[in-house]
């Protein structure tokens, strides 16, 4: 098989030249981490929560007292109508309610008995820290507090959180999709490199076809990429990501949104004519792309023309079906459609680089 | 005709043009090179020697005119034009973070030589460029010249029909550059072959024809004697003697056969069309002239190259 002699090659010209392996490995290595860190360093804030306890049982005041306080500033209050003036003014990030018959909820779950556990939190639905942060830390106290496996009710008002997502949860998928894109300038370099030495010239005066070419960087490439892909799941699980659902659907994911970006790297490199050209051209379309597919913040914010142009590329659906699954555990079906659009755009740019390269580079 | 052409032709070039916006580097060049026929192409720098070169091996598209390779069109058929052909790019291009062996098996196994077959071939070529002991380092630590004679072999291991060698010598040690010249000529006959060079020498040893392009035309073709005979009829000997005196050089003056008679620092030089080596000897004895040597002086390919190319005249 010629492209597998081509990808040896490739190989052999990446992992003998200890600056672009290093680069290639090092950079998720420290990217990730980087990225755990900063995102870590956002748990310290404590956050004022007021607590009406409705409940008023033993185990109600424990888990105020205890479990609560540990992680928040606590003010209790008597009625919600304080709370919520409170809670407009500023003074409280948000606050929450025990119900009556916590205390005994709680207490069959001790017992070994799978009760749900209802919370009411109230919060501006404006307070990203709050839909980001919070939510997530009460859940993770309630959950070590009660001792429980079952994801806790957390009735959140005005509008409902999905219970388990922690703060890492909700930005690793992100952030590993952003390591991904930069597959695009990795990828682009890498053809465009032997473009510039006149390798690729010399190999074109033998019987190599285009696919093959394409191909030969690609397997390689796949191969950096899957790499990555292994070192950014391991950070972000040694920084507290969960993998709910299924580790190698995951994976699957990951590994589409690689051969996506190699795609798109090899049409750059089969446009441009040398490094300087192809570089800024596949930062210029990562950086954009990367920003409007959420890998940093959620799109949800975004106006919905915005979004839809966000839908129309792949990475977006990766982080949606990557999200799901790591952190909600969802199944293949619920994320079937963003695997067609991942498999139908790998289908597309590997097309679309072949085309291009059979008509810049061979006559 | 074109029947008995394509029987006996390797390459067959019409009307061959490249265009680069508006500089015209290839200008509608006519060849024919034979089967097993070593063709050297000289030219000045610029003249179009790897454009051309770049056309044949499929890398660059003519702006008109065809060119078929064993009877394959590079525009319709280039794959199979590809299976048949070796290049030797005048720029060095390897890969340099690979050994001399990966190299040349990269090529070998694009090219689906057997790995048996693949060894021994690459051994033997190692070994006639002198790089069978370096032939496990990186190829990126070579010396200039060192990189040069990988890349020339390159060409050679898939033992393809037609070898296409862009300055094959370019920057090589002298010995080095002999044991590439036996090697080539060894070829000969073999392989159809089309080098550049500006070894002038070099082609005279070993083409069976050279081509001299200049501004993208070809402008004189044909052997080496014949491009020698078209650029002088008369001859010329060159006799170092003691003792010459200036009647004998009046009396050789005399004759009409004799164009030209410079005597510089006791070298004589006598050139005529009809000029007789023997007579002039036999004259110059029978005048008591001690002659330490006489040759006859030919015309190298350099003149004619200097001569037909007018480098000489635009300086
Ligand atoms: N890619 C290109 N774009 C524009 N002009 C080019 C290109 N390649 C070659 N040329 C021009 O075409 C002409 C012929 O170049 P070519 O490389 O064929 O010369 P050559 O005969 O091989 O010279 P040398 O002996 O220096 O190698 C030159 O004037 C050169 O500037
Ligand atoms: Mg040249």
């Amino acid at each position: 098989m010629r492209f597998l002699e081509l990808c040896k090659r490739n190989l052999k010209e990446t992992y003998r030249d200890p600056l672009s392996l290093g680069f290639l490995l090092g950079f998720p290595l420290v990217f990730m981490l980087l990225f755990g860190l900063a995102f870590s360093g956002e748990t310290t804030p404590t956050y004022s929560l007021g607590v009406l306890d409705q409940d008023q049982s033993e185990i109600s005041q424990a888990f105020v007292d205890e479990a609560l306080a540990t992680a928040f500033e606590i003010t209790p209050y008597d009625n919600s109508s304080q709370a919520l003036e409170d809670l407009k003014a500023g003074d409280l990030r948000a606050y929450i309610t025990i119900p009556q018959g916590f205390g005994e909820q709680v207490y069959q779950n001790w017992q070994g008995e799978s009760e749900n556990i209802a919370l009411d939190i109230t919060y501006d639905e404006s307070d990203l820290i709050v839909k980001e942060q919070v939510i997530s830390m009460i859940d993770a106290v309630t959950r070590s507090f009660a001792r429980i496996e079952v994801p806790v009710t957390l009735n959140t008002s005005p509008i409902h959180i999905e219970s388990e997502i922690t703060y890492i949860d909700f930005i690793a998928p992100g952030i590993i999709i952003f390591g991904l894109l930069i597959l695009i300038p990795t990828s682009a370099r890498m053809m465009v490199r032997d473009k510039e030495k006149g390798v690729l010239a010399r190999l074109l005066t033998t019987p190599t076809r285009p696919w093959e070419f394409i191909s030969s960087y690609s397997l390689c490439l796949f191969a950096v990429g899957i790499v990555q892909i292994i070192i950014f799941i391991v950070i972000a699980y040694l920084m507290g990501m969960d993998i709910v659902g299924n580790a190698g659907l995951v994976f699957l994911v990951f590994a589409l949104t690689a051969l996506c970006s190699i795609g798109i790297g090899m049409i750059i490199a089969s446009l441009s004519k040398s490094e300087n050209q192809a570089d800024p051209l596949s930062w210029l379309i990562a950086m954009p792309v990367a920003m409007l597919s959420g890998c940093w913040f959620s799109i949800e914010m975004m106006p919905p023309w915005l979004q839809s142009i966000a839908h129309a590329f792949p990475f977006s659906h990766s982080i949606e079906a990557s999200r799901g699954i790591l952190s909600r555990g969802t199944g293949f079906e619920a994320v079937a459609s963003d695997f067609l659009f991942l498999v139908i755009w790998t289908v597309i740019v590997f097309a679309a680089g072949i085309l291009l390269f059979r008509r810049k580079m061979t006559i | 005709m074109s029947k008995l052409n394509s029987n006996t032709l390797a390459i067959q070039i019409f009307a061959l043009t490249k265009r680069f916006d508006s500089l015209i580097a290839v200008n509608g060049i006519d060849l024919g090179i034979g089967k097993g026929e070593l063709f050297s192409l000289l030219g000045p720098n610029g003249a179009g020697k790897t454009t051309t070169i770049n056309m044949l091996c499929c890398l660059l598209k003519p702006t008109s005119g065809t060119v078929s390779i064993m009877g394959y069109d590079i525009m319709k058929e280039p794959f199979r034009v590809k299976e048949l052909i070796g290049v030797a790019p005048q720029e060095t291009t390897i890969s340099e973070h690979l050994n001399s062996w990966e190299n040349l098996s990269l090529i070998g196994r694009v090219h689906r030589i057997g790995s048996k077959e693949l060894k021994q071939r690459s051994e033997e070529l190692l070994e006639t460029v002198g790089l069978l002991e370096r032939a496990k380092d990186r190829v990126g630590k070579f010396s200039g010249g060192m990189k040069r004679r990988l890349n020339l072999i390159m060409a050679l291991v898939p033992d393809p029909e037609i070898l296409f060698l862009d300055e094959p010598t370019l920057g090589l040690d002298p010995q080095s550059r002999r044991a590439i010249w036996d090697y080539i000529a060894e070829l000969k006959g073999k392989k159809t072959i089309l080098l550049t060079t500006h070894y002038l020498e070099e082609a005279d040893v070993l083409s069976d024809r050279v081509g001299i392009i200049d501004e993208g035309k070809i402008v004189a073709l044909g052997t080496t004697d014949e491009l020698k005979k078209s650029i002088s009829e008369t001859n010329t000997m060159i006799i170092s003697a003691e003792n010459l005196s200036a009647e004998a050089i009046d009396g050789l003056r005399t004759s009409d056969r004799y164009a030209e008679i410079d005597n510089v620092s006791g070298k004589l030089k006598v050139s005529g069309k009809d000029l007789n080596f023997r007579e002039v000897i036999d004259y110059l004895y029978s005048q008591d002239v001690t002659i330490y040597s006489a040759a006859l002086e030919q015309p190298t390919l350099e003149d004619v190259f200097l001569k037909i190319t007018g480098k000489e005249l635009r300086e």
